[in-house]
C-alpha cells in the first residue's frame, strides 16, 4: 500500500464513521482533524482501532499527539514510517 | 497548610522519589520543586502578585503541573485550559477572570490579545532558584475550573485552598495513601476528578501518572498503562472502566496485585460493570459524587451487598466534613424513601463563579437523589437540561448557542442519544433556506468556539424541529430518533 493509498483509505475512514459520509465533500488530507473537532479523544481511539485492526500497524501511545494526529497527511505519515514494510499493510487489509 | 506547600514539604521529605509522570519523562520531587520556584520568578518578573489569576492554556505535561505550583507559590490562582481549548473560548475565560499572565505552548505564545504569554518549553534557570512561597489565607482562590454554561457563557467555579485541602485530606485518609502510592491522572486538569489525583498524590509523597488526552479513550492502552505503570489507584468516569473491559482487555489479564483502590465518578456506572470489576480484583471499589461546585461530598464503598441490586451503586453518605440532605419539592428535607434535590453545606463547597456573588449557605447541586434507609443517597437524576457526557457535564444551550452562529444554520437542538461510553452529543439542525452546511464546516464552526467535549458528535440536518403542544423543542422526540433523518 502507497502512502497515497494510506491517505485515501483514512479519508474514507475518517468521512464514515465522524463526518456521516460527509456527503459535501468537505474533507482533505489537510484538513485540520483536532483544531475543527474531528477528533476528540474518543474518535482519536476509534481510529487508533482501525490502524492497528485494519492497517495491521502498532502505533506507540508516545506517538499519539497533536503533531501526528494534525491532519490525514500526518497521520499517513506515521502509519508508513511505523508499519514494519508498506507490504504487510497490505496484506493486512486486503 | 495550603495547596502547594503540600510539594513543597514532600520534596523536603522525599526529594528523589518521582512525583509525575509522563510520557515525554518523569519529575522527582526535588525537580518539580525547583521548576516550579523557577517558573513562579518568571511569572513575578512578569508582575503577576497574590490574588492575580493565571491561564494554563496547555496538554497535560509535567512542566504544566509545575506552572500550576509556580501560580499557587505566588498566592496566584490557575485557570487551566486544555490545549485544544480553541482561541476564541479561551478568550472568553481570560476575559472573564481578568487573566494577567497565560503558560502555554510555543506555537500560542502571543495569541491572547492583551494577556502576557510565558512558554512552559523553556528551559528554567539552571542555577537553584529561591524558594517561592506567598504566605495566602486558607479562604484565598486556590484554581478555577470553567464549565459549560447554559446561556453559551462559561462559568468559572472558584475553589480555595480550603475547600481543596478539605476534599485531598479526605482522599489522602479515606485511601491511607502513602509514599508507595502511584495514582493514575485520568481527567483533564479542567474536570475536578484530577484534583485529587495531583494532589491526594503530593499530600502523601507519591507519584502521579499523566494519561495523554488522545489516549483517555483508547483501551488497549489504558489497561497496557494500568499494569505498566504499576497503578495503585485509579480514577476515572465510569465509560472509561466500561471501555477498558469491554474493548481493552483489562479482565483478561489478572488484575495488578499492587492496584489496592478504583474510583470512579462523574456518572452512574452500570451495575453489570461494577459486579465485573469486583469478581476481577480486590481492590477497594468506591464510588465518588459532587458536582464541580462542591467537588466530592457523598462517597460509597461497594460492598457485597451493593452487587445484588438492579440499579447503581448510591452515591453514599456526606463526607469530607460536609452535610448533605435533600430538599423536597414542598421544601421540606426528605426522610427515608422520599426523594429531593441534593443541598451540600460544608468545607469543599465553592467560594462561588467567577465576577458572581460569593455563594453563601448550602449548595444546591440541581441533582436529584432519593434517601435510603440509612440515609445515605440513591442518584436519581437531574432537574434541568444539564446532561453529563462520559462524566463531563453538557449545557446544551451552550453546544447550541455556538452553532446558532453558523451563517447558515436557522435553528438547532441538541440531545444526548445513548448513553455511558455510547452517548453521542447529536445536534439536529434547521438550515437557513436554500442551505445544506456540511458535517465539517459544522464541527470546525463548533471546534473554533467551543472546548472539544462540546463539539457535537453528530450533525443531522432536518427540515424542521419537533414541538412540545406549548411550543417547546420536544427533546425527547429528537432523543428518540437513533438513525439519520
Amino acid at each position: 500500500m502507497s502512502k497515497e493509498e494510506v491517505v485515501a483509505a483514512l479519508i474514507a475512514v475518517i468521512r464514515e464513521k465522524f463526518l456521516d459520509g460527509d456527503r459535501s465533500g468537505e474533507l482533505t488530507d489537510e484538513s485540520p482533524l483536532l483544531e475543527w473537532g474531528v477528533l476528540d479523544s474518543l474518535n482519536t481511539a476509534v481510529l487508533l482501532k482501525v490502524i492497528r485492526e485494519d492497517f495491521g500497524v502498532e502505533i506507540s501511545p508516545a506517538d499519539v499527539d497533536a503533531v501526528h494526529f494534525r491532519d490525514v497527511r500526518s497521520i499517513a505519515d506515521l502509519i508508513c514510517r511505523t508499519a514494519p514494510s508498506t507490504a504487510s499493510i497490505g496484506d493486512v487489509t486486503r | 497548610m495550603n495547596l502547594h506547600e503540600l510539594v513543597i514539604d514532600s520534596a523536603g521529605r522525599h526529594p528523589d522519589r518521582p512525583a509525575v509522570t509522563s510520557p515525554a519523562g518523569y519529575l522527582t520531587y526535588r525537580e518539580l520543586d525547583a521548576l516550579a520556584d523557577a517558573l513562579a520568578h518568571r511569572l513575578r518578573r512578569l508582575g503577576v502578585r497574590r490574588g492575580d489569576r493565571v491561564l494554563i492554556w496547555a496538554d497535560k505535561s509535567a512542566a504544566a503541573v509545575a506552572a500550576m505550583q509556580a501560580v499557587l507559590r505566588l498566592g496566584a490562582a490557575y485557570v487551566p485550559q486544555p490545549a485544544g481549548t480553541p482561541l476564541d473560548r479561551v478568550s472568553v475565560v481570560a476575559r472573564d477572570c481578568s487573566a494577567c499572565a497565560v503558560f502555554t505552548t510555543t506555537d500560542r505564545l502571543g495569541l491572547l490579545a492583551d494577556v502576557p504569554s510565558l512558554d512552559l518549553a523553556d528551559e528554567p534557570a539552571p542555577a537553584r532558584a529561591a524558594p517561592v512561597n506567598e504566605p495566602v489565607d486558607p479562604d484565598d482562590l486556590a484554581y478555577i475550573l470553567y464549565t459549560s454554561g447554559s446561556t453559551g457563557a462559561p462559568k468559572g467555579v472558584c475553589i480555595s485552598h480550603r475547600n481543596a485541602r478539605a476534599f485531598v485530606d479526605w482522599a489522602v485518609g479515606m485511601l491511607g495513601a502513602g509514599p508507595d502510592d502511584r495514582f493514575s491522572n485520568h481527567a483533564p486538569f479542567t474536570f475536578d476528578l484530577s484534583v485529587l489525583d495531583l494532589y491526594a498524590a503530593f499530600a502523601a509523597g507519591a507519584s502521579v501518572h499523566l494519561i495523554a488526552a488522545e489516549l483517555s479513550y483508547a483501551p488497549v492502552q489504558l489497561v497496557d498503562l494500568l499494569h505498566r505503570e504499576r497503578i495503585t489507584v485509579w480514577y476515572s468516569v465510569p465509560s472509561v472502566l466500561v471501555l477498558m473491559m469491554r474493548d481493552g482487555g483489562l479482565l483478561e489479564r489478572p488484575a495488578p496485585e499492587r492496584l489496592r483502590a478504583v474510583l470512579f465518578a462523574g456518572e452512574p456506572f452500570p451495575i453489570s460493570g461494577v459486579r465485573r470489576l469486583a469478581d476481577w480484583t480486590g481492590a477497594r471499589l468506591m464510588n465518588l459524587y459532587g458536582p464541580t461546585e462542591t467537588n466530592v461530598c457523598t462517597a460509597h464503598t461497594v460492598g457485597p451487598a451493593d452487587l445484588g441490586r438492579d440499579r447503581p451503586v448510591p452515591i453514599g453518605a456526606a463526607v469530607c466534613g460536609n452535610k448533605v440532605w435533600a430538599v423536597t419539592d414542598t421544601g421540606e428535607v426528605a426522610g427515608p424513601g422520599g426523594e429531593g434535590e441534593l443541598v451540600v453545606d460544608g468545607p469543599t463547597v465553592m467560594l462561588g463563579y467567577f465576577g458572581h456573588p460569593a455563594q453563601s449557605g448550602p449548595y444546591g447541586t440541581g441533582d436529584i437523589v432519593r434517601v435510603l434507609p440509612d440515609g445515605a443517597f440513591d442518584y436519581v437524576g437531574r432537574r434541568d437540561h444539564m446532561v453529563k457526557v462520559r462524566g463531563h457535564r453538557v449545557e446544551l444551550g451552550d453546544v447550541e448557542a455556538a452553532l446558532n452562529t453558523h451563517p447558515e444554520v436557522e435553528d438547532c437542538a441538541v440531545v444526548v442519544i445513548g448513553d455511558g461510553i455510547e452517548a453521542r452529543l447529536t445536534a439536529f439542525i434547521v438550515p437557513k433556506p436554500g442551505f445544506a452546511p456540511g458535517v465539517l464546516g459544522l464541527k470546525r464552526h463548533s471546534a473554533q468556539r467551543l472546548p472539544r467535549y462540546l463539539v457535537a458528535d453528530d450533525m443531522r440536518l432536518v427540515h424542521e424541529l419537533p414541538r412540545t403542544s406549548n411550543g417547546k423543542v420536544d427533546r425527547r422526540a429528537l432523543a428518540a430518533r437513533r438513525t439519520s433523518s
